[in-house]
């Protein structure tokens, strides 16, 4: 082994074993920096499982059409001649020779909060059998499927988990009519699950929307297949739509969100550290301090000045990263898998839980470690000069 | 040497030491005050509404349309004073990510209602009173994106299409408003409906919200429950609530914000609590000695007691003050960003509440040190030194 790597080793192993001299102040420091990782993390888990929840529904292979430019299925109308038009558009797949459309209402109906009874918006959304054929992973765990022509509602898992009253066989009021709750179903954890279903012609006639619907979502025969349906549209006037994939609609419906927690989380995390960074410096300049004979001495002993930087720097560096592991498990304890709802693109609560994954895990110890290293550069720096006479003065 | 410079010689004796500490409180308190100033601009909605102000929206719930008739029938029921109507626009300018808050509302009504909080020129709101086609555009959007008055501004909605297919509204700016509080920046924009409603190509004569001004406040409720009453058993039922409680479910859908706040400031609060304690306790650990000198020649041990208690208060109050300083600088610059979605404030309960968390910092980081130099002995003092 070079002689200049075991001299590092052996001074970082002599300040290592000093650490439990500093008790208060290296806890101190570990504390600091798991607590600003913690929040951090709490962040990033939020951001992320907002992001797979909705990102995990979509489909490459199913496109949504909603008249132009209007952003979010809330916002748009399709009268009943466009639906027909794309019912005979190229490029779609069919099941027992009729083709996978479905035409879909989406309407916006009041909830309860059971963490604090908050009324919120939740989606209720009329289709027919296509559009559950449609859905990948959609299965009923309670009761069953909504009958055409009753006012009956499917309820997905994740809405069932946050809002209250939607339990099986309950009857939920929306204005003026009443609604039956006959299943309960799951959707892998996605965006669907956030929703209330029910059929088409119901929610139409509920709701007074004549025979309007507001997005069309239709079954490809293969992703390429989008160019003949675009080409299609775009060649008849009267479909004045815009067509995009699921996958598509629903990456853009998360970045919103998903951005404005990472833009909050971010600052604040990094405001944090820096107050965290002010105390490591405090605590590995007195740890200097009070070993400043000590390294004088292994200076005069023969050890380089490289060997006592790096010394200080290793101190630095394993409190941090004790901190970052802390801190990782502490939000690992609180945060990971925590549901919570909040409103998304759509006007609507999305149900999602926070997501703290293993690369977000790397996130916070990278981001421990680069306060270790700056909160001890500087000391470093100030160990490695400290000159060898030192060691034999009186004080 | 007065009791005053020595706390001060006391604090500084080791320059490095008492900047990184400042630092750290400083960025504690930096974010409490932005924080807290965050938090009242989200929940500025809530605090403009008018006592006497009540919005009516659909049961169902307020996405849901209303019929434009409900205005009309509205005005016939008792305590009622004024009524106005707003129907969403889902505008933007140019291109979606320039979104507004735009409403379709009927001019006159709408400015009558809000006299106190929007501030328009008299000329202007004749103006758009009288220009069917006109608008009235926030000072913080006019200022976005360069509007000046007179001009011709296309205006897109991401729901009401023309009867032609267009979905861009040509309006005139004919006014240019700004909100009275000072915690709201001037957004949005506002059209006149009957335009709206003559030209879309669905929807006509529905609205979304129907805002009404009561007599008096305390007829809330009973006009509240005589409007629900009358619609109950329509197809369009209602539910009547006060304007501060429409405007607070708004920030209620977000999610529990108020609890990510408090969990933020607790963790930043927590940081600096353990190291400013720790510091403190090192620091009067290093000085035993001195201190065991200062009771040798006669200071008492409550003067004692009381220097080591003023120096961690100090600390605080110092370090404190520069980060509510920070915070309200940042609050003064946003505020000058055109577009800005939020007004921060730092309002003076806001101060008075940083004041409060400083002493107690103060308190909680230099008692104990304190009292442990306040106990100690002289002669113990001079052998652990």
């Amino acid at each position: 082994m070079p002689v200049l790597l075991k001299q590092i080793l052996s001074v970082s192993w002599i300040g290592l074993r000093s650490i439990p001299q500093r008790p208060w102040l290296s806890l101190a420091t570990i504390f600091t920096i798991a607590t600003v990782v913690t929040v951090l993390l709490a962040f990033l888990a939020m951001s992320e499982g907002f992001r797979q929840t909705l990102t995990g529904g979509g489909s490459e292979s199913v496109v949504l059409v909603m008249r132009g430019n209007a952003e979010a299925e809330l916002n748009s109308v399709l009268i009943r001649d466009q639906v027909a038009l794309l019912n005979s558009a190229p490029g779609i797949a069919k099941k027992d020779g009729a083709p996978l459309v479905s035409p879909e209402l989406y309407v916006v109906v009041d909830g309860k909060k059971r963490s604090n009874e908050a009324k919120v918006n939740l989606p209720l959304r009329g289709m027919n059998s296509e559009g559950i054929a449609l859905r990948e992973n959609v299965t009923l765990t309670q009761g069953r499927m909504f009958a055409p022509g009753r006012n009956e509602l499917v309820v997905g898992e994740s809405l069932l988990r946050e809002f209250q009253g939607f339990d099986l066989g309950n009857i939920v009021r929306f204005g003026a009519s009443d609604w039956k709750v006959v299943g309960i179903f799951s959707a892998a954890g996605s965006v669907f699950e956030s929703e209330l279903w029910s059929d088409l012609a119901g929610v139409q006639s509920q709701f007074n929307r004549g025979s309007t619907v507001q997005s069309v979502r239709m079954r490809l025969t293969e992703p390429s297949a989008i160019e003949d349906l675009r080409a299609y549209i775009a060649n008849d006037p009267r479909l004045n739509v815009d067509v995009v994939t699921e996958k598509a609609y629903f990456a853009k419906q998360a970045e919103g969100t998903s951005d404005i927690i990472l833009m909050l989380g971010w600052p604040l995390a990094i405001a944090m550290a820096l107050g965290a960074l002010a105390g490591a410096l405090n605590t590995i300049y007195t740890s200097v301090a009070t070993r400043s004979r000590e390294i004088a001495t292994l200076r005069a002993i023969g050890f380089s000045s490289t060997s006592a930087f790096f010394g200080t720097l290793t101190e630095s560096l394993l409190l941090s990263l004790l901190g970052g592991l802390l801190g990782s498990i502490l939000a690992l304890l609180f945060f990971d898998g925590i549901s919570t709802s909040t409103l998304g693109s759509s006007f609507t609560q999305v149900v999602f839980r926070f997501d703290l994954s293993a690369r977000l895990l790397l996130n916070g110890a990278v981001f421990a470690l680069v306060i270790g290293f700056l909160g001890g550069l500087t000391p470093a720096f100030r160990a490695a000069r400290i000159p060898v006479a030192s060691a034999f003065s009186d004080r | 040497m007065t009791r005053g410079s020595l706390i001060w010689k006391n604090l500084t004796r080791s320059r490095l030491r008492f900047a990184l500490t400042l630092f750290a409180i400083f960025i504690a308190f930096f974010l409490f005050g932005l924080i807290q100033s965050f938090d009242r601009a989200l929940n500025a909605g809530a605090d403009i509404a008018a006592a006497n102000r009540l919005v009516v929206s659909n049961k169902i719930n307020f996405t849901q349309p209303l019929p434009l008739s409900y205005v009309n029938r509205i005005k016939t029921i008792e305590g009622v004073d004024m009524v106005t109507h707003q129907n969403w626009m889902g505008s933007y300018y140019q291109e979606p990510r320039n979104f507004i808050f735009g409403f379709a509302v009927d001019p006159e009504s709408f400015l009558a209602i809000y006299a106190d909080d929007i501030a328009l020129p008299p000329e202007q709101a004749k103006a758009f009173i009288n220009d069917r086609r006109g608008m009235i555009a926030g000072a913080n959007e006019a200022r976005k994106y360069g509007w000046k008055l007179g001009d011709l501004i296309p205006i897109s909605s991401n729901i009401w299409e023309q009867t032609d297919g267009s979905k861009t509204w040509e309006l005139v700016l004919d006014g240019i408003f700004e909100i009275s509080s000072v915690d709201t920046p001037a957004n949005g924009i506002y059209l006149h409906y009957d335009y709206l409603n003559e030209a879309r190509s669905f929807g006509k004569d529905s609205t979304g919200t129907i805002v009404i001004a009561t007599q008096d406040p305390a007829l809330n409720d009973e006009i509240a429950n005589a409007i629900d009453t009358r619609f109950l058993n329509s197809p369009f039922a209602t539910e009547t609530r006060t304007e501060a409680a429409f405007n607070a479910s708004f920030i209620e859908q977000l999610g529990n914000i108020s609890l990510i706040i408090i969990s933020v400031v607790g963790a930043a609060l927590f940081t600096i609590l353990i190291i400013v304690s720790n510091t403190m306790a090192m620091s009067v650990r290093e000085r035993t000695g001195e201190i065991g000198v200062m009771k040798a020649l006669g200071f008492p041990a409550k003067t004692v007691f009381a220097l080591i208690l003023s120096e961690a208060l100090l600390l605080a109050l110092i370090g404190g003050s520069l980060g509510m300083g920070a915070a309200w600088l940042m609050a003064t610059v946003t505020a000058g960003v055109p577009g800005f979605p939020l007004r921060l404030v730092l309002y003076p309960d806001i101060w008075l509440m940083s004041l409060g968390v400083m002493i107690v910092l103060g308190l909680l980081t230099g008692l104990l040190p304190a009292w442990n130099a306040y106990r100690i002995n002289i002669a113990a003092a001079f052998t652990r030194a």
